[in-house]
């Protein structure tokens, strides 16, 4: 498949284009704080002791600030819902943009673990060069208490040397938290339950500076650094580089003084953090009202309908909730597609969930009375009329639904709702909605083919494919997207995910 | 709630913590320091849980995701039968491998790393999990074809005796000899 250079730009120029800029701005703050402890003034003394740890370490820990601060901005779902509806802010591009937060997140959170590495290695050669070049001419910059004091970096030296300090204490226990954070989903409780670590972390983050090792000079006009002292330690030497610095060579004024940084964490991370908590807070109060379950349909292969009602619910196509059932697990939340939305006339709404893991198949015997009987059960309201207004505002002209399923019985899920679609089409509002066709075929949908047919009858259009199903589809229909179509037809693809 | 497999986790955890054993270890090996030893230790000790732990178990319930290029790990840890079948015996075997590494401040972020997905897969001991290899599905049996229809017939078809064979083209229909079996049209 040969990708054509306009449906790639159309379909990855956006996030390669954040991903760009993503990368320069850690780059630019990496090289300009490496640049800063080496050859800045006020680092000159430090620099010599310790070097390129100080460097790198340093600037893996501006990298860490400014990666930190960006993780959280991602997973303020509110808000990113807030500007995806306003459409004087955000055009297509950014709401298919916004649709990749969760892919952003990830690469923040990858960055983390990876400057963690480099910076506590680099902070671990500082260690030993603290005590290596001991600095009789400055104590105060010295981090050992002696020379060779952690020498060797074996323990409980040097063990006592790290937890002396606020900065040893926190480091390690913010690396423990990193390490049990970065589980994969492979289990979603456990995710879960270990990701919410993150508000220790930052706490501990933000301290972790506190009563610094490394410090800056603060007299630079007044001991410019590599400046010539009157009292150097070899008097043999002195006379010769009073002769040599005789002709006003900068002199030491005074003593060099140094200080520790004042901890700049929290000028990065505190907002970004206020508006995760405010955003945490909001969607706890919003989850606070109850909802009333309406109707309980089941239908076949395993499938329930549940059709709900809320005070003051809107949502839109498309949109997905979130679930929470005490009585199965009080913290576990799971993401469901609204099959069914509220609108003016009708405020329920509806998913369909199918039981694969344990919450649905516990929240499904909760729901239904054993043994299973296929009846409707709490036929509360029984409102079976769908929507034929509310879809103002939207520019669709074809619809093209192709719906792939197992067994021919899953069929059953929607067979109300094409029925109901069909009826309407065909008798009274065929002017509005156009004729509408169907077509059923055994075996694996031929995706090119079927493109192809799209993009025929769709010339030089812009044609959204959103997919919503495994990986294999899902990765087969993104190259397909991407590829060169002689139609000239640019297919903008987009996938479910719940992020 | 109660279904969590302790011993996924407990993998996940002890890979990261061999790869964190390792990183410390090269550090600590790379810088010279006094006591490069332990370093060296971290290194080896880090290659080989990272060996143990790439291979993952396979689930006791819902679809197992092999980790890519597992297949020969999974053949040598399964070598080793009940040692690394049962996570008693590993929970123990990373306390064991962890304490060395507590000797260094390089190798001491793996060692307590080590230390808790010990603790981890002692958890899912105590619960009774147990690992299992991930083996790629032998071919399902086809239904064997039976012998008979795979050579050609060995014997001729029934035939009358040679003198009724014979062209009597005088006789004919003396000629003409019933067929032992009934010759029908064909059907479809």
């Amino acid at each position: 498949m040969v990708v054509s250079v306009r449906s790639w730009v159309a379909n990855e120029g956006g996030k390669h284009l954040v991903l760009m800029l993503w990368l320069g701005a850690n780059t630019w703050l990496f090289v300009k704080t490496f640049l800063l402890y080496s050859t800045g003034q006020q680092y000159y003394y430090l620099y010599k002791m310790l070097g390129l740890g100080l460097c790198i370490s340093r600037a893996s820990a501006s990298v860490l600030n400014l990666n930190c601060s960006l993780v959280l901005l991602p997973m303020c779902r509110s808000l990113l819902t807030f500007f995806r509806g306003t459409h004087t802010v955000s055009s297509r591009k950014t709401r298919r943009l916004l649709d990749k937060s969760k892919t952003f997140h990830v690469a923040c959170g990858v960055a983390i673990c990876i400057f963690s590495v480099v910076h506590v290695s680099a902070h671990l050669a500082n260690v030993v060069n603290f005590s290596v070049s001991f600095s009789d001419d400055f104590p105060a910059l010295n981090l050992a208490r002696y020379r060779g004091e952690m020498f060797s970096l074996r323990l409980p030296c040097s063990l006592i040397g790290c937890f002396s300090s606020v900065p040893g204490v926190t480091g390690v226990l913010l690396v423990l938290i990193l390490f049990l954070m970065f589980t994969s989903a492979s289990n979603y409780e456990i995710f879960w339950y270990t990701h919410n670590l993150f508000i220790v972390f930052y706490i501990i983050l933000m301290v972790h500076m506190v009563g610094g090792a490394l410090k800056y000079q603060t007299n630079i006009m007044a001991h410019p650094p590599g400046c010539f002292r009157m009292n150097q330690s070899s008097s043999a030497e002195q006379g010769e580089e009073l002769k040599q610095h005789e002709d006003g060579e900068r002199r030491c004024r005074e003593e060099a003084h140094f200080q520790p940084h004042y901890p700049q964490t929290w000028l990065w991370v505190s907002a970004p953090l206020c508006l995760y908590c405010a955003e945490r807070f909001y969607r706890y109060i919003r989850s606070s009202d109850p909802v009333t379950i309406v109707t309980i349909i089941k239908h076949p292969c395993d499938v329930m309908e549940l059709r709900m009602l809320k005070k003051n619910f809107q949502a839109r196509p498309g949109q997905y909730i979130l679930l929470n059932c005490p009585g199965v697990s009080s913290f576990e939340n799971h993401p469901f597609t609204l099959t069914t939305c509220p609108t003016e006339n009708k405020e329920t709404f509806g998913i369909h969930l199918r039981v694969v893991g344990d919450w649905t198949e516990r929240f499904t015997q909760l729901l239904l009375p054993q043994p299973k009987i296929d009846v409707e059960v709490l036929p509360v309201v029984q409102q079976r009329r769908y929507p034929n207004d509310g879809w103002t505002g939207f520019r669709l002209q074809r619809l093209y639904f192709v719906w792939v399923c197992r067994e021919l019985q899953s069929f059953y899920w929607f067979a109300e709702l094409l029925c109901a679609l069909h009826h309407k089409v065909s008798t009274k509002d065929i002017e509005k909605y156009g004729p509408l066709a169907s077509r059923l075929q055994v075996g694996r949908p031929r995706w090119k083919l079927l493109l192809d047919e799209i993009g025929r009858a769709n010339k030089q259009k812009r044609v959204g494919v959103f997919c919503c199903g495994p990986k294999g589809i899902s990765r087969t229909l993104h190259r397909l997207c991407n590829s060169a179509c002689s139609s000239g037809t640019t297919f903008e693809f987009n996938k479910e995910s719940f992020s | 709630m109660g279904k969590i497999e302790w011993a996924m986790w407990a993998n996940e955890q002890a890979l990261a913590s061999g790869l964190i054993l390792l990183t410390g270890g090269i550090v600590g090996v790379a810088g010279q320091f006094r006591g490069w030893q332990f370093a060296a230790y971290g290194v080896a000790a880090g290659v080989f849980v990272c060996l143990l732990e790439y291979p993952r178990g396979k689930r006791s319930k819902g679809t197992s995701v092999a980790r890519t290029g597992q297949y020969c790990f999974t053949v040598c840890v399964k070598a080793f039968g009940p040692l690394t079948r049962n996570y008693y015996v590993r929970a123990f075997l990373h306390a064991a491998i962890c304490v060395p590494g507590g000797f260094m401040l390089a190798t001491v972020l793996g060692c307590v790393c080590l230390g808790i997905a010990s603790l981890i897969y002692l958890a899912a001991a105590i619960r009774g999990e147990h690992w299992e290899p991930i083996l790629p599905r032998t071919e399902t049996q086809r239904k064997p074809v039976p012998p008979s229809i795979k050579n050609p017939p060995s014997n001729p078809p029934p035939r009358p005796p040679p003198e009724m064979r014979r062209k009597r083209v005088d006789d004919l229909e003396g000629a003409a000899y019933d067929n032992p079996i009934p010759v029908t049209a064909n059907e479809y």
